[in-house]
């Protein structure tokens, strides 16, 4: 009988149900990955409850990371964060399909293999989202000079976002909330980034902008509105670059 | 950063440079003081944003940099876009002129010395404040910095210095900087420039001599040229300084593009993509960007005003072919040539080679090599990368094409998989335009719209010019 090991919707819980049914089996028939938040029960299954501790995702981590690459890893990561509800499954067959080839590290060149090109599918989609991000993520400054952002993305992107912009503003105290996934990320200037998960953290500090904020604003939306050339305004051509869900977050379309 | 300043300090005339760079920021200073009682920062950025709204290439990609740590901002190679206007182009970057005051007369520019516009001027200190604020709310990924020639280009060329000077050691910006190289400016002048710099670029303005002399008489080939050379050759000395001294300061990392102004002056196609190509191959350009040409101005010596806008699908198969010649090894003579000078209005460049060069196809998927499966139409270097890596761990079949990329409604004419086509198709010119048409192959909204209507001699998709031939070519085609 299939063993479904069930687990949170986290890169932890999800490498702990990979540590769990990596020892059951060796065949895509013979185990599977859900999530409690969006599992729908199958006939003629087992269900396990994977108990979800770091360990077991360190060594899946450090597992994949030594016979397949980093690059591979790369890929599954961002294949773990995405919204898609059956990552784990596309996960698992594309750790067990790399077994069988002779070369590992190369499991990402095998396209043709379904479970395989499903990874390489929600890394690009996590991916590009993230790249979206970005570039269209909105910071204003509040009141104690804090940079504040949010956003609404459907995968849980804000840790490629992070490094990106710890990097860039590394003398900022910024922050940047995921309201879809309900996660905070902050950065204290000089200091590592940190991820918050929130519990009804009271967010009435964010409608406490700085005098000059409105100032740049208001300049930021006129040099959008200037930049455009009237005679070759396409507005198809806009939205298949920036999708309308984007908008809402950012300042010069609100 | 530390390298900026080593590199100013390096010579004593440097100093003596300094100090009167900051006389000149004073000057400009005063000046300001004058225009500021009547003008606010908004204002000036509405007019000076107005006036470089012309300008293409609002791209920040070439550079990788991380940040050292020490102040704002970092570089990535594939660039972001931050916006997209409503003209469907992306915001990158803080696209503004430096003044729009010049004391050229070049027929097709809006800033030009005989148009009555309110003319205004930054100074450093607004644009770094600028800069740095937008830059730390991420509404931009750095600064294009153009300008129209105030006084003399060597004036102008020291004051865009000044700014980016201030902007890169004072403000420790390290996001990414394209700016414009002045014909005409001392040479000293760009290369200092250059240090500061991601990408510099310096307008042909137009793709012919010729074109220039009658559009941009104070402008000449000569003097568009040098510092185009000036700055490849500076590229390739600091390239070995770089390989020596791994801190030396870069010079230009995100390489030199150009551009030019498309339908203005009544080049032909092939001759403004043989410009391109000896751009590319002489000058090393990263890039070359084409622009419709806009009615903005009234002049006898320009081509006559239509409502037909800007010839944007003429400027679009330009684009095409200008990637044909960079990423899939086309050269210009294959794609066009004297007797047929024109492109196709219907099919982009590459389903028109292909049209015309049935000889070279099928092509076998799982054995043609890579620069043949490059001129399959509906292939792009993405799946075929894609594709020669797969094909070594298995045998590749039409809907594994199709999970990699590959558009089969159109390269289905033109593969077979294992010996064998997707459909029976006909190799035939013909029988491909016509399925080719049929299938819903989006057509660009000219030939679209064209339907039916009252046949009149001028009964053309937006191209004036040469409109009978491109219409002729067109009716041939198909």
């Amino acid at each position: 009988m299939k063993k479904i090991y069930l687990c949170s919707d986290t890169i932890t819980g999800l490498f702990s149900a990979i540590y769990d049914a990596w020892e059951t089996g060796r065949r895509e028939e013979e185990c599977g990955i859900a999530f409690r938040e969006s599992m729908e029960q199958e006939l003629f299954c087992e269900y396990y409850e994977t108990q979800e501790t770091e360990k077991k995702a360190r060594a899946v981590e450090s597992m994949i990371k030594r016979h397949l690459g980093r690059r591979v890893y790369w890929d599954i990561y961002h294949a773990a964060l995405s919204g898609d509800r059956r990552k784990g499954d596309a996960i698992l067959g594309t750790m067990l399909a790399a077994r069988q080839i002779p070369d590992s590290t190369r499991i990402m060149e095998h396209l043709s293999h379904p479970q395989v090109e499903r990874v390489f599918e929600l890394s690009r989609n996590v991916g590009g989202e993230a790249h979206s991000y970005k570039g269209f993520l909105r910071f204003k400054e509040l009141e104690n000079g804090v940079l504040y952002s949010e956003i609404t993305p459907k995968n849980q992107v804000l840790t490629c976002l992070a490094p990106h912009f710890a990097d860039r503003l590394p003398l900022e105290n910024w922050m940047i909330y995921d309201k879809t996934h309900r996660m905070f990320v902050v950065h204290e200037a000089g200091k590592k980034w940190v991820l918050i998960w929130d519990e009804g953290i009271d967010r009435s500090f964010a409608s406490r902008e700085s005098e000059q904020e409105l100032l740049y604003a208001r300049l930021w939306k006129s040099f959008c509105r200037t930049i455009a050339i009237e005679s070759r305004t396409n507005p198809k051509c806009q939205l298949s670059h920036l999708p309308l869900r984007y908008r809402g977050d950012m300042l010069e379309h609100m | 950063m530390f390298a900026y300043i080593m590199e100013v300090y390096r010579t004593n005339v440097c100093i003596c440079y300094i100090a009167q760079m900051q006389t000149l920021v004073f000057e400009v200073y005063k000046m300001n003081m004058r225009i500021q009682e009547s003008m606010s920062m908004y204002e000036k950025l509405n007019i000076l944003t107005d006036a470089a709204k012309y300008d293409v290439a609002c791209t920040s990609s070439g550079t990788a940099r991380k940040g050292d740590g020490t102040g704002m901002g970092n570089c990535e190679r594939s660039g972001i876009c931050h916006s997209f206007s409503a003209d469907g182009r992306c915001i990158s970057l803080l696209k503004i002129l430096f003044t729009n005051e010049c004391i050229y007369d070049c027929k097709y520019c809006i800033n030009r010395r005989s148009n009555d516009v309110v003319r205004t001027s930054f100074t450093p200190d607004e644009i770094c404040a600028l800069t740095m604020e937008f830059y730390r709310r991420n509404y931009i990924e750095g600064l294009f910095l153009s300008s129209g020639i105030l006084k003399s280009p060597d004036y102008t060329m020291e004051l865009i210095y000044a700014a980016l000077y201030k902007l890169r050691t004072e403000c420790r910006f390290q996001g990414y900087i394209h700016v414009k190289a002045i014909p005409g400016a001392d040479q000293e002048l760009v290369r200092r420039t250059g240090f500061l710099a991601d990408r510099m670029s310096v307008n042909l303005e137009l793709p012919t001599a010729e074109g220039l002399k009658l559009l941009a008489p104070n402008k000449t080939r000569k003097n568009i040229l040098t510092p185009m050379r000036l700055v490849q050759n500076r590229m390739a000395e600091n390239k070995q300084e770089v390989a020596l001294y791994r801190n030396a300061p870069r010079f230009v990392p995100a390489g030199q593009s150009t551009q030019m102004i498309i339908g203005a002056t009544p080049e032909t196609d092939y001759q403004i993509i043989q410009v391109a190509e000896s751009l590319y191959q002489k000058f090393e350009l990263k890039r070359v960007f084409y622009s419709a040409f806009i009615h903005v101005n009234e002049d006898k010596a320009l081509p006559a005003r239509t409502d037909e806008g800007p010839p944007l699908l003429r400027e679009h198969r330009l684009y095409q072919a200008d990637w044909l010649l960079r990423y899939y090894h086309f050269q210009a003579s294959e794609l066009l040539s004297e007797e047929n000078p024109n492109f196709n209005v219907v099919f982009d460049p590459k389903c028109n080679w292909a049209l015309k060069n049935l000889g070279q196809f099928p092509v076998e998927i799982n054995r043609a090599d890579y620069k043949m499966l490059l001129r399959v139409p509906g292939l792009g270097y993405k799946s075929a990368v894609r594709i020669v890596k797969a094909r070594r761990l298995g045998v590749l079949d039409f809907p594994d094409l199709k999970k990699m990329g590959v558009v089969l409604k159109r390269a289905m004419y033109f593969i077979t998989c294992s010996g064998k086509m997707l459909y029976p198709t006909r190799l035939e010119e013909d029988y491909i335009t016509r399925n080719l048409l049929d299938a819903g192959e989006r057509l660009p909204e000219e030939v679209r719209n064209m339907g039916y209507r009252q046949l009149s001699l001028f009964d053309d998709v937006r191209f004036t010019e040469d409109g009978l031939s491109w219409k002729a070519r067109a009716g041939g085609a198909v």
